[in-house]
């Protein structure tokens, strides 16, 4: 990964009414990375994108692209293209003035208009539907058009403000390597605000988790599952989600349902409460004097069965109780 | 059959208060029945249609009535579409401002109509008294004919102004607030944003707006009934008036149906070219 950051966020700060929504966020992303902004919704990572695009004002902190100081300019200077949750496409125009619109108030003459329009038409697989209207689209279509738009006007910085939840399941993994080509194709970094942790983990170089406007941690999927840096991480990434076992000396024990084992003698004790099964492996809910326990395993239990569980030493993930920071 | 009979309560109430009266105007437009008949209904054939066609008073009223119409409705459009704007903006007192700006339109037409007669007034009105204080000499606003129409489209703008901005500031409303953000974000101006996503937008509010209005003025009649009786001169004088004088000061019932007839077709008319014109519009784009 190049060292050389092409977003610097410092000290990001936004408040409303008194209330801090984001408590002094700082990020890096670098020349032609993706990285995903994930937490829960009321987070505050659909306003690090706005700050950030100049939507709503920044309180404190300071926003450097390129190197450049864009923290008091205002959203058309600062050459940060977005993808709307809504796509924000103009209703009344087709997909091609949807896309030339914008070329056209920044001034680029009318043969390179068509030129580039031809090309990203091309790139996204729109070119037949360039004389239909936004509400003639399918939703995927849509998301199409509001991503050839942000790529059209040659952004430094691409923003993507939850741009799959408006389509189904199906759709969503299938455009998930296709937008990720796209995004790696262009030098922009990009930032993709999402609450879906698989979508971030499918798309994204290096995860944000965000919570309560403060960062949790940043890091690449594997760092974010294998060393949560706090009981929220850890419960946040992965699902079925971590066991947390409350011990005496004040600490939690953390671990991963798949890293349960079936142990002869020793370990916890439990039953078996009820049982998903999923093709590849069951999803079972065991109950334990430690309280409900879930467990990933290809074995064949009944509801009802009792067993003894274990884990290996370098599974377990251990945080304090009172701060919630990893040990 | 089924259907027939669920649709029949609303048919039957269109039949009652609408087609009915027509026929009955059909009717005795063909009929004399005025003060030389006794106010007996006599057959006498296309003779009012006939009088309609060289009656000067009547397609001096028609014209009159339409330019009053296209005027006010015109300066309405205008008007209200500044004042919606003003009205999404956010700034203090912004909804006291918005119901006061509704008033006009609550008072009943007759009792402001009598507030702008008092206004116009010569020599006693409040803006003669301005004039005259300023040494100037008063004007005649209701006795001249070309200032007394202006100032009845004036008073009609004053009134209805804020109906047309209250269905544009919907209009406003229901243009979703990204686009403004995705636009910005392309870099364009408020002022292109105007031009580029507002308007366009808002087209069907505009049009509904103008649809409502120029129905309601190239019907006007209370407004000028109260602020001037048509004169000085019929010069102000509506259809609407004119048909309303024929049957109640010259008592002549089967003219005056023949007139609002008249009247009625040629809105029919005006509203078939319209649609026409709209419907080859929306064919060549």
């Amino acid at each position: 990964m190049s060292t050389a950051a092409s977003l610097r966020v410092d000290g990001l700060c936004r408040r409303i009414g008194g209330r801090a929504i984001l408590a002094g966020i700082d990020l890096e992303v670098a020349a032609g990375e993706c990285l995903a902004l994930l937490g829960p919704s009321g987070c505050g990572k659909s306003t690090v994108l706005r700050v950030i695009a100049g939507l709503d004002p920044c309180d404190e902190g300071r926003i450097l692209l390129d190197g450049r100081d864009i923290t008091r300019q205002p959203p058309a200077r600062r050459r940060v293209a977005m993808v709307f949750q809504s796509y924000a496409l103009y209703p009344h125009l087709s997909v091609e003035r949807n896309l030339t619109l914008g070329m056209e108030l920044r001034g680029v003459p009318p043969e390179q208009r068509e030129r580039e329009l031809t090309a990203v038409l091309e790139l996204l697989q729109l070119s037949e539907l360039r004389r239909r209207r936004p509400a003639e689209l399918s939703g995927g279509q849509r998301q199409r058009v509001a991503l050839a738009r942000a790529l059209l006007r040659k952004p430094q910085l691409i923003l993507l403000d939850e741009p799959m939840s408006n389509l189904d399941a199906q759709l969503r993994e299938e455009i998930r390597p296709q937008l990720r080509a796209i995004l790696s194709g262009g030098r922009a970094p990009a930032i993709h605000v999402t609450h879906d942790q698989q979508e971030a983990m499918g798309i994204a170089d290096r995860i944000a988790v965000l919570h309560d406007g403060r960062l949790q941690q940043c890091g690449t999927p594997q760092e974010l599952y294998h060393h949560p840096a706090n009981l929220f991480v850890a419960g946040f990434i992965g699902r079925p989600q971590i066991n947390l076992l409350p011990q005496a000396d004040g600490t939690v024990v953390g671990i991963r349902p798949e890293h349960l084992v079936a142990v002869g003698n020793g370990g916890l004790a439990v039953r078996v409460l009820s049982r998903e099964w999923h093709g590849a492996s069951q999803q079972l809910l065991l109950e334990s004097e430690q309280g409900p326990l879930r467990w990933t395993c290809d074995g064949n239990q009944a509801v009802g069965d009792d067993l003894r569980l274990g884990w290996e030493q370098r599974h377990e993930h251990r945080f304090r109780q009172a701060s919630g920071e990893r040990c | 059959m089924n259907a027939l009979l669920l649709m029949a309560p609303a048919l039957l109430l269109l039949l009652a208060v609408f087609v009915w009266p027509l026929l009955d105007y059909a009717w005795l437009s063909l009929q004399a029945q005025s003060v030389f008949t006794g106010l007996e209904a006599v057959p006498v054939g296309p003779l009012n249609w006939q009088r309609l066609a060289a009656d000067g008073r009547f397609w001096q009223d028609a014209w009159q009535t339409l330019r009053f119409a296209l005027v006010s409705v015109g300066l309405e459009l205008l008007a209200g579409l500044a004042i919606a704007l003003l009205l999404h903006q956010r700034w203090r007192g912004r909804g006291v401002v918005r119901s006061l700006a509704l008033l006009p339109w609550a008072l009943p037409t007759t009792v402001m109509a009598l507030g702008w007669r008092w206004i116009f007034n010569d020599p006693y009105g409040p803006i003669n008294g301005l004039l005259q204080s300023l040494g100037l000499a008063s004007v005649p606003f209701l006795a001249a004919p070309e200032l007394a129409w202006l100032a009845t489209v004036v008073a009609d703008v004053w009134k209805t102004t804020p109906f047309v901005a209250l269905l544009l500031l919907a209009g406003l409303q229901m243009i979703p607030h990204d686009l403004y953000e995705a636009f910005a974000l392309e870099g364009g101006t408020p002022w292109q944003g105007l031009w580029r996503i507002t308007l366009p937008l808002l087209r069907p509010y505009v049009f509904i707006a103008a649809l409502f209005r120029l129905a309601q003025a190239l019907g006007v009649f209370d407004l000028i009934a109260v602020l001037t009786g048509g004169g000085p001169a019929s010069s102000t004088e509506s259809l609407a008036v004119y048909a309303y004088l024929n049957a109640m000061r010259f008592l002549d019932f089967g003219y005056s149906a023949t007139v609002m007839l008249g009247m009625f077709l040629l809105l029919l008319l005006g509203a078939a070219a319209l649609l026409v014109w709209r419907r080859q519009a929306e064919v060549r784009a």
